[in-house]
């Protein structure tokens, strides 16, 4: 279970030469996310999901609040939460130099998988993912759709528990889009716990069991799909979303 | 929880040599190398091995006279006599190298100081009056009859204890001042690469989700650059050591005093190539960390390839002597051990002193860098 308490990130941004203006990019988020759980964190561009999941995910630190797994937290077992967590955001980059076997025989290592079953397992998850014909090809040249598979590869390799999507599918086509959204139903019915940010409000229907909805930073509504609706007596999560924020025009 | 170390450095060894600029940063400088050592043993060759007949032409405001022009044949002067004004103009369109303004007893040696073996040819000149004057003054002393043992009442000789070795020592000095500059030269590109070059492409962001100490990945990555650093540095090295052996064989000016390089003095420069990689690798990843694209950490690096190198430069050039004081000081310490080396000196002191001073400037710079990768700061620069 992924439990964030009363979390708050605060950035400082620079006016003019002179003038800084502090502001909270998270504004004291607090919710848990179960085994078996696909928990939707949604909202627009510059709502503040990219910097919670980054923080959940150990590459930001909060500057107030705290976030554990299963009652571990980063600031005594770091290693061991990175050790059993994949994330993937729709700009993760990866290294283009190796092939695509390359870089998960490379991640191998760094989970410290057993040395005895990495071939296996590569060449498994290659077959899942339908990567066998462009395995051995370098990063490089792959297309888009191509490299988020091997970037989707990467994340299942050590077989986590908890997986951080991050707008994952924003700028790949259909099909790309459909095998990650498949790959994340199935983890899901695999008992693991995700936490899956978009600003596709139907792509989240579809696919999230709980979502909580974020603007300026804050938690606006949480709930199930259905229960969203029915509070906000709207047929969509698009329209509960302009609901609960007051209308249509709203500052970003 | 088995630390990762091995695996970024392998992660990083196979970006470093899959890329070929770095390859070409590594392996490219070196090759300037024999270019220098052989470039400078030939202009000191050309400068060594003056034509005699570039310096020997004379002019004169007066007539020789017959004991002159016997003592002119006899060194191999050309004379020429003309007026002053002439005389003014063939010295500055070169066709004289020096001439001789008499007035009454009085010589006047006149030369252009900036023209070519003028130096040669003064001495050549004052020779020649001495000579003269000699040859009058016995001439005097015989018609006095008087004993001309007189002017040797002092006699004055010169012995040369050991050969001439500047011009060896200074090519070695050099080559050993250039694999310093190659050195730093060459690593600055794989420390720019793996800090604010993996940042730009986005990289570093997918390295830190993964379960991997700070300290690791600093490890790795400063292994692999002074990887690259010591193979620039060897590489550097042994074709010193070839062109070395190679401008003995081929030019006059080491016949008496060949470069000779042993195999201790190979072993300390070994040495310090090792600890000078480590220490300038350490210190490149520290900048370049702080930079957000490959750009400016490259902007921020260009004038540490000069305090790498002027602070030996300088003590090279006004030969200052080494001392463990010298030693203790960054950049200062690794030229004065090879400025050493380069006149066959091995001090073990100032090279004890080195070792110490740089391993606590690189912990210092390593603990500085693993500190930058424990905040978020690296990544996003905020």
């Amino acid at each position: 279970m992924i439990t964030v308490h009363n979390i708050r990130k605060k950035f400082v941004k620079q006016k003019t030469k002179k003038e800084k203006e502090e502001f909270w990019a998270v504004d004291g988020i607090h919710f848990e996310a179960n085994e078996q759980e696909i928990v939707g964190i949604l909202g627009p561009n510059g709502a503040g999901k990219t910097t919670l999941l980054r923080m959940i995910a150990g590459i930001m630190n909060p500057s107030e609040g705290t976030i554990s797994f299963s009652g571990k937290d980063y600031q005594h077992q770091e290693i061991e939460i990175k050790q059993n967590l994949a994330y993937l955001s729709g700009n993760t980059k990866i290294y283009q130099s190796l092939s695509a076997y390359e870089l998960l025989e490379m991640c191998c290592d760094f989970y410290q998988v057993e040395k005895s079953v990495v071939k296996e397992r590569i060449l498994e998850i290659s077959h899942t993912l339908e990567m066998d014909s462009f395995l051995h090809n370098r990063i490089a040249n792959l297309s888009t759709g191509q490299t988020q598979r091997v970037n989707i590869a990467r994340c299942l390799i050590h077989d986590p528990d908890y997986y951080i999507f991050d707008e994952s599918t924003s700028g790949l086509d259909i099909i790309s889009s459909q095998i990650i959204l498949d790959f994340i139903k199935k983890e899901r019915d695999r008992g693991k716990c995700i936490l899956y940010s978009t600003h596709y409000m139907e792509e989240a229907e579809n696919i999230c069991d709980r979502v909580i909805m974020m603007n300026h930073g804050k938690v606006i509504a949480t709930g199930t799909p259905k229960e969203i609706k029915n509070q906000t007596k709207t047929t969509n999560l698009r329209d509960a979303f302009f609901a609960l924020i007051g209308g249509t025009h709203h500052e970003e | 929880m088995k630390n990762n170390l091995k695996y970024v450095l392998k992660k990083e060894l196979r970006e470093v040599f899959r890329d070929k600029k770095s390859l070409m940063m590594m392996l490219i400088i070196p090759i300037l190398i024999p270019f220098i050592i052989l470039g400078m043993s030939a202009l000191f060759e050309m400068q060594f091995k003056t034509d005699f007949t570039d310096y020997n032409k004379v002019g004169f405001n007066y007539a020789l006279s017959e004991v002159e022009s016997e003592l002119a044949r006899e060194m191999n002067l050309e004379t020429f006599v003309y007026q002053e004004e002439e005389l003014e103009e063939k010295l500055s369109n070169g066709s004289l190298q020096l001439y001789v303004v008499k007035t009454d007893n009085h010589y006047t040696l006149k030369y252009h100081i900036n023209q070519k073996n003028s130096s040669y040819t003064l001495n050549l000149v004052e020779n020649f009056y001495e000579q003269y004057k000699r040859i009058l003054q016995e001439q005097e002393l015989a018609l006095d009859q008087q004993d001309t043992a007189l002017l040797d009442i002092i006699t004055v000789s010169e012995e040369q204890i050991g050969e001439n070795n500047f011009v060896s020592t200074y090519i070695v000095g050099y080559a050993f001042l250039f694999i310093l500059m190659a050195i730093t030269i060459s690593s600055t590109y794989p420390a720019t690469d793996t800090t604010a070059g993996e940042k730009e492409r986005g990289t570093l962001e997918t390295l830190l989700t993964f379960p991997i100490r700070s300290q690791d990945i600093i490890l790795g990555k400063l292994f692999s650059v002074t990887l690259s650093s010591i193979v620039t540095g060897v590489v550097s090295l042994i074709l010193a050591i070839v062109s070395f052996l190679y401008v003995n064989q081929k030019f006059t000016i080491y016949q008496s005093v060949p470069i000779a390089i042993s195999g201790s003095q190979i072993l300390i420069a070994f040495l310090v190539i090792v600890i000078f990689s480590f220490f300038i690798s350490g210190l490149c990843i520290a900048i370049a960390s702080q930079s957000k694209t490959f750009k400016e950490a490259q902007s921020a690096l260009t004038p540490l390839t000069f305090v790498a190198f002027f602070p030996g430069m300088i003590a090279f050039m006004i030969q200052v002597d080494n001392n463990v004081l010298y030693s203790l000081i960054p950049f200062l310490n690794f030229s004065m051990i090879l400025n050493d080396l380069s006149v066959g000196i091995i001090d073990i002191s100032c090279v004890l002193a080195m070792i110490v001073s740089s391993v606590f400037f690189i912990g210092i710079v390593i603990s500085y860098i693993i500190r930058q990768y424990k905040t978020e700061k690296v990544l996003f620069s905020l």
